[in-house]
């Protein structure tokens, strides 16, 4: 099955039985976890936040209870969770703004993904969410605006803008 | 800046085409030629490549523990709002019992009683009688266990 099917499976009114919704969220939950992991990763810039926001996702996620949702919808529902935890964070706490990223994002790595991680730590965290969403889990602009809470029609220029500057970062490195 | 200016047209096809490996020719002779899907490529090639080796590097707690941990919220949840509730019921049974209080010392103690209660004998005072105790079991049966609880919050039940 793949991760669509998988998603849109749990989903499904099955869930409403505590058996079924065990599997099914196992299932929907070894589907998304780590491109969600990666995508706080790399919008936080530190694992350890990546850690506990993912295990609030879900929490939220579950406490919720969406109403039937497809795969795509239910991805980036929990995308949108994971983004507003995010801003939570940036906002309530000034540690993610003023601290460097942890150890595993800057060392022992090969060049070209030391490229990548500084050029990640130089753009802002919305810049990073977008680029992220965008060329990582290849969601729409629609997609994208309904992830992170902005319009859609503000996507295609900001993520112009950000995978401009994405680009000129890594530029001098390659050569 | 123009719309025309931010980006090419034809990004999301080739982004698309590049995550699918689905290229038509036409497709691939424009993203080796124009310069905004060449830096989208190169962009999204970096960011994926990262993104694989991120993968390596998560290690997710099981399913079953965020179940489990959820579930606990929820039940702290629940508690939290029922607690609030009863806290509300119990500010409402004081402002009652203080009501009724005063009503009792002022308001009943000017009424001729005497005369009333008097004019109950028989069957009618057992009836009342009966009622008045009915109901005083039944307000101490529901008062003693809220009453033993914030004792043992406040720490009044030194037993333990």
């Amino acid at each position: 099955m793949d991760e669509a099917g998988t998603i849109a499976g749990w989903a499904a009114p099955s869930y409403q039985t505590a058996a079924a919704g065990e599997e099914g969220f196992r299932r929907l939950y070894d589907a998304t976890s780590r491109p969600l992991w990666g995508y706080l990763h790399h919008a936080s810039g530190r694992a350890d936040v990546a850690d506990d926001l993912l295990q609030e996702t879900y929490c939220r996620f579950l406490a919720r209870r969406a109403p039937a949702m497809d795969g795509a919808q239910v991805k980036s529902y929990l995308f949108r969770i994971a983004t507003n935890l995010l801003h939570d964070r940036y906002r309530n706490r000034d540690e993610m703004a003023g601290r460097e990223p942890d150890e595993c994002c800057v060392a022992r790595d090969e060049d070209a993904r030391l490229d990548v991680r500084a050029a990640m730590r130089q753009l802002k965290p919305r810049e990073r969410e977008l680029l992220w969403l965008a060329y990582v889990e290849g969601m729409s602009h629609t997609e994208i605006a309904t992830a992170t809470g902005l319009s859609a029609l503000s996507i295609r220029m900001l993520l112009y803008r950000a995978r401009r500057k994405a680009a000129q970062i890594l530029r001098p490195q390659e050569t | 800046m123009s719309m025309k200016q931010m980006g090419c047209e034809h990004e999301n096809r080739v982004l698309r085409a590049m995550r699918s490996g689905k290229w038509s020719a036409e497709l691939r002779q424009h993203a080796a030629g124009c310069a905004d899907c060449s830096e989208a490529m190169r962009v999204a090639e970096a960011l994926q490549a990262e993104a694989r080796h991120s993968e390596m590097q998560c290690h997710p707690p099981d399913a079953h523990w965020i179940l489990e941990r959820s579930r606990r919220l929820a039940r702290e949840a629940a508690v939290r709002r029922m607690s609030r509730l009863l806290k509300a019921m119990r500010i409402l049974a004081a402002i009652y019992a203080m009501a009724a209080g005063v009503w009792l010392t002022r308001g009943y103690a000017a009424l001729p009683y005497r005369e009333i209660a008097s004019s109950f004998h028989g069957p009618s005072s057992h009836f009342m009688l009966l009622g008045a105790i009915v109901t005083a079991a039944f307000a101490s049966a529901g008062l003693w266990p809220i009453l033993r609880e914030d004792g043992k919050r406040h720490g009044f039940d030194s037993g333990r």
